[in-house]
């Protein structure tokens, strides 16, 4: 009985989260726009976030480099190091690690700060006071998450491949001119392009899960860390779903 | 307020600096694939582009300098592929060169490969054809080496035989001969004696040469000595001197000669009466008659005188010794 409870749960929330989803696209992109609100979301979430993911994805090309240098090293291919690194780095780590940090960062905060707004019933006040609570809270953060993930992924794949120069020159000599061409020698569209592409899919789902979690907080102070708590967990599965949807699709349209 | 622009110029930035670096990743691939270049199509038909995909590259002379741009089948033996090329080599590329298909290592990708062929042409144009040169494949490798592979294998197998052949063979009997053993045992023997005979002689050439060194013996003598030097250094001069005396005595004999043939001819001196006056040589002549009677008479004197009593003694004392001497050459001999 409880798994049949847990199912309906399970769907229950699915739906939810569809129709809030959808609530987007139908209320949040009409007219009028919070702009000002927007462009505030957007500094808090996008400018402040990059110090974290520039550290993260430094330290992750960094890493990655001296870990598959080895290998490399079997195989007498070392030379081939900076396009590895750089494909690798283009391609998954640098797009998906700062996904995870976002949502780790920003999921939390938007789950704890919405979800404590509607348990101390600001949302409801700001309902009855005639502005959008949807428009204002959601809308604004959603587009913000979704804008600035890929400009962050983009600076944190610049950030991750000065790491792997610095990985690739711990153990021997190279330039960074002849580190940087032999980077974008291998690299084509194919390979930047859905990894752009499906970061505006993660920052927006980062975003939706967040705010959906802080909009449907539970009462009380428990609320605001289950939500905060739950929208991290969630938006992190979401983003791995995400990137095997991804990989699949580049698969069908041939660009892998 | 103030705390919001500030924010928001923050926010530009981030912005800004993010797009730039999207911007310059997609030039720097696109500029890879030449998309920002300007540049000119070349074209080229193979009959087997051995895994040749659109947007493999183009080197020239081993320069990046284009990608392939598409890849038509024209019949079922020919298959065109244009290609892009940079139109800053389009210059440094002549009609006669050639294209091939090859690989990027060993087991890289595909690239197509311009060279330039000896000949000297005109410099592309936009479109032209370029002609293909064959290449080896890795099957067409692969189906040497087997060829390779079974040649050796038929070769051993003849080795294998010839080794089999000579195991059994009489050859290896001579080896294992003791008595060819003990021949060469001697002959070695002998070859030591004669090389210490060798060493002997040498050692003795070694003396003799240190003696002419030191200028004992006649060759030593010859060699070395300086008095003996000087001796037959005299010796030469006496001999120059006497050649001299005799060329002076020729010159003078010559004169002499040359004076009495004058004379023989100018009918002048003793000479010319007995060699060339007819009248002398009778009186000579006469006279050597009468010393013929004369001496004829003499020993008619002689002989009576033998006969006389007187002188008879002396005769018979003069037979007696002669006869005397000749027993003794006899009995001597």
């Amino acid at each position: 009985m409880a798994l049949i409870e847990d199912i309906r749960d399970f769907l229950d929330e699915t739906g939810s989260i569809t129709k809030f989803t959808g609530n987007f696209f139908t209320n949040g992109l009409k007219p009028r726009f919070e702009v000002k609100e927007l462009l505030a979301q957007c500094y808090s979430i996008g400018y402040k976030s990059l110090p974290l993911i520039g550290l993260t994805n430094f330290i992750m090309g960094l890493v990655l480099t001296m870990q598959l240098r080895p290998s490399l090293l079997k195989y007498g291919v070392e030379s081939q190091l900076p396009v590895m690194v750089g494909i690798a780095i283009v391609r998954e780590i640098g797009p998906v690690i700062a996904a995870l940090i976002f949502a780790g960062k920003i999921a939390s905060s938007i789950g704890a700060e919405l979800g404590s707004m509607k348990v101390t019933e600001q949302i409801d006040a700001m309902e009855v006071s005639g502005t959008n609570p949807y428009k204002y809270l959601v809308a604004t953060r959603v587009l913000a998450t979704t804008l600035m993930l890929p400009i962050l992924t983009i600076l944190g794949d610049a950030i991750s491949l000065i790491g792997a120069y610095i990985g690739v020159n711990i153990n021997s000599v190279t330039s960074l001119n002849l580190f940087f061409a032999q980077v974008f020698q291998s690299l084509t569209f194919s390979d930047l392009l859905p990894a752009i592409i499906k970061t505006f899919f993660f920052g927006f789902a980062v975003g939706m899960v967040g705010c959906y979690k802080g909009f449907n907080s539970i009462k009380g102070t428990r609320g605001v860390g289950i939500s905060a708590n739950s929208a991290v967990v969630l938006s992190s599965v979401i983003i791995f779903f995400i990137d095997l949807l991804a990989v699949q699709f580049t698969n069908v349209f041939g660009l892998n | 307020m103030a705390k919001q622009t500030e924010n928001n110029i923050k926010l530009g930035v981030f912005v800004l600096v993010g797009l730039l670096a999207m911007m310059l990743a997609f030039y720097l691939i696109g500029n890879n694939s030449s998309m920002f270049k300007s540049s000119f199509i070349l074209k080229s038909r193979f009959n087997n582009l051995d895994g040749l995909k659109e947007g493999n590259n183009v080197l020239f002379s081993g320069m990046q300098s284009g990608t392939v741009k598409s890849i038509t089948i024209i019949n079922d033996t020919t298959i065109e592929v244009a290609m892009l090329i940079d139109t800053k080599i389009q210059a440094f590329i002549h009609s006669t060169a050639l294209a091939a298909i090859g690989t990027e290592g060993l087991m890289g990708n595909k690239v197509v490969n311009i060279q330039p062929a000896k000949q000297i042409g005109v410099a592309v144009k936009d479109g032209d054809f370029l002609a293909p040169k064959r290449f080896t494949s890795m099957d067409q490798m692969m189906e040497t080496l087997s060829k390779t592979n079974s040649n050796v294998a038929t070769i051993s197998e003849a080795l294998k035989t010839s080794v089999l052949k000579l195991d059994t063979s009489e050859v290896l009997n001579l080896l294992n001969d003791k008595e060819i053993g003990i021949s060469i045992k001697s002959s070695l023997k002998n070859i030591n004696a004669a090389s210490n005979n060798a060493s002997n002689m040498t050692a003795t050439l070694d003396m003799v040469a240190r003696q002419i060194k030191q200028g004992k013996g006649a060759a030593g003598l010859l060699l070395t000595d300086t008095a003996f030097e000087g001796n037959l250094k005299t010796s030469m001069l006496k001999i120059k001197a006497a050649a001299d005396n005799v060329n002076k005595a020729s010159v003078q004999l010559n004169s002499m000669t040359a004076n009495i043939n004058h004379d023989i001819a100018d009918g002048k001196g003793p000479l010319h009466a007995v060699l060339r006056d007819t009248a002398i040589s009778q009186k000579i002549n006469a006279s050597i008659t009468n010393l013929q009677k004369g001496s004829e008479g003499f020993t008619q004197i002689v002989e009576a005188l033998k006969h006389n009593f007187l002188v008879r003694g002396y005769f018979r004392r003069q037979g007696k010794t002669q006869k005397k001497d000749s027993l003794n050459k006899l009995s001597s001999n």
